[in-house]
């Protein structure tokens, strides 16, 4: 499990995170959703371990971040690199050796092929491909269905269903609600960097209906589409 | 102008006012250049290719149909004409001086003729590399600079033919030097946090690799040497095993400054410890200490 206590993170004068204070347990998926800016990917990043911040992160693991398989919204390729060597790369860092990652090809991705040439969908695949590789516990997935087809939209879904099977504890983000619909235990949004609602699967379409009813309200009728 | 304004920012960036940088990088162009004309009859020959690979870059398809897009067909190939020339301009000067005609005139005409050309960035081929089991640095590395790689031991084997050990001693500085540019830049966070060992180990495991592979690269020269021209094996052995020590520096230093590239200071306490060797003694120790304190966010 992993428990955030007081949570706070600001960058110079601009605060980003406040009074974050989320648990999230084995065998469940956990939604993060908010407007552009309102703190997702800086929550994920502290997990992660990646940013210093106030306040207390902890899991039955020290440090988290060895159990941890991060997907970065944008994951960055070094040119030159093929997809067999990116996957050896994170698996490596893990103190583990992939022999054949072609056999573990799940999105028959040309792993021979640098992967700084793949698509934006293809680029987010091998980084999903290569954290599952890790053996993590937790996974936190930053927006995963960003520019992927259809296919394989269906394939990270049903792959993040496994997770949860597994007992894995899944967090993920996405501007897609219904992803999130097809794939969360519960959802938690972000306003301003601050937890203000969480809800769990019976309170998906309130929740929907009121961020719609939030972000768009009568804001189309000034466009004066005829 | 833009381009001004951006190269004048990367000098910034390392810490050099612009000035200087040009002062440095001219004085240093003019050194290589004579001291290449003065080593060897293949000076001509040896600027120019290496004039014309700089202005093949240049003519990279994504940046020549970002000109024409933006500044329309004629003004476009206008910029890159005057781009090239710019490029080709300290290289004319150095081979009009050495009195290299041919050269002089092949780089006028290829300057002009490749104003007009949109090369293919890279093609559609993954270069095998006997790395790909531990990736990044060789792996990649490898891959960019396999042609460099492949004069120094065109170099190596004159070097044995010619029986001339100075000759291959330039050879095996020039691999310890391509495979120390492997660890110049700084890889983004990610790929340092995703290491699930303390920082030590970390350094450690990069020293180990870069040893490993570098040690692969550099055996053909070394064993060249040693085999052909037994009765100097010090001055071999020597350059091998500084080799190494340097490389082993660069990643420490490497680390010292990260996550931001190694800048002005880490290249010249560098500099300084090749002309004075002892000083690695302090310098390895710092570098270290430093690279820990650093890596400590990323891997605590």
């Amino acid at each position: 499990m992993i428990r955030i206590k007081e949570l706070h993170k600001q960058y110079g004068e601009n605060l980003v995170l406040k009074n974050v204070n989320l648990s999230f347990s084995g065998g469940r998926v956990y939604g993060i959703v908010g407007e552009n800016g309102a703190g997702k990917t800086t929550l994920f990043r502290c997990i992660a371990g990646l940013e210093d911040f106030q306040g207390e992160i902890s899991s039955e693991f020290r440090p988290l971040k060895n159990h941890l398989g991060l997907l970065l919204t944008e994951p960055f390729f070094f040119s030159n690199m093929t997809g067999n060597e990116y996957i050896r790369l994170l698996c490596n860092a893990r103190g583990l050796s992939i022999p054949d990652p072609e056999a573990r090809n799940v999105f028959d991705l040309p792993l021979r092929q640098y992967a700084s040439t793949y698509s934006t969908g293809m680029k987010k695949k091998l980084a999903i491909t290569a954290i599952l590789l890790q053996e993590n516990k937790y996974f936190i997935l930053d927006e995963p269905f960003n520019g992927v087809d259809i296919q394989s939209n269906m394939v990270i879904t049903e792959i993040i269903h496994k997770l949860r099977e597994l007992d894995k504890t899944v967090l993920v983000s996405s501007h897609i609600f219904s992803t999130l619909r097809d794939t969360c235990d519960e959802i938690h949004l972000l306003k301003k960097g601050e937890p203000v609602t969480t809800v769990d699967k019976q309170g998906f379409d309130r929740l929907e209906a009121e961020m719609k009813a939030a972000t768009i309200g009568n804001k189309l009728e000034k466009l004066g589409i005829k | 102008m833009l381009q001004f304004n951006r190269t004048n920012r990367t000098l910034r960036g390392y810490g050099m006012h612009p000035v200087l940088g040009y002062l440095l990088g001219f004085a240093a162009f003019i050194l290589l250049s004579t001291y290449l004309f003065h080593q060897t009859t293949y000076g001509g020959p040896v600027l120019l290719l290496l004039a014309l690979g700089i202005l093949a870059k240049m003519a990279a398809t994504g940046r020549t149909e970002f000109l024409r897009l933006v500044f329309g067909d004629r003004k476009g190939r206008l910029i890159r004409l005057l781009e090239n020339l710019m490029i080709s301009l300290p290289f004319l000067v150095v081979l009009l001086y050495q009195g290299a005609y041919a050269a002089t005139l092949l780089l006028i005409a290829g300057s002009g003729a490749m104003a007009g050309l949109r090369l293919k960035g890279r093609p559609n081929f993954t270069l095998p590399t006997p790395f790909y089991r531990k990736p990044f640095e060789f792996t990649v590395g490898f891959r960019n600079t396999w042609y460099l790689l492949l004069p120094a031991y065109i170099l190596t084997a004159i070097a044995v033919s010619v029986q001339n050990l100075n000759l291959g001693l330039l050879a095996m500085l020039l691999v310890w030097g391509i495979s120390m540019t492997y660890y110049l830049r700084p890889e983004p966070a990610y790929f340092v946090w995703s290491y699930a060992v303390r920082p030590s180990g970390f350094i450690f495991e990069k020293m180990k690799t870069a040893t490993v592979f570098a040690a692969g690269l550099v055996l053909p020269v070394v064993a060249s040497l040693l085999l052909f021209f037994p009765q100097h094996p010090e001055m071999t052995l020597f350059i091998a095993f500084f080799g190494f020590v340097f490389l082993w520096t660069i990643i420490l230093a490497k680390y010292a400054a990260y996550p931001d590239e190694m800048g002005l200071p880490e290249g010249v306490l560098i500099a300084l410890s090749i002309y004075f060797l002892p000083l690695l003694l302090v310098m390895i120790p710092f570098f270290y200490f430093k690279s820990i304190k650093n890596l400590n966010l990323l891997l605590k």
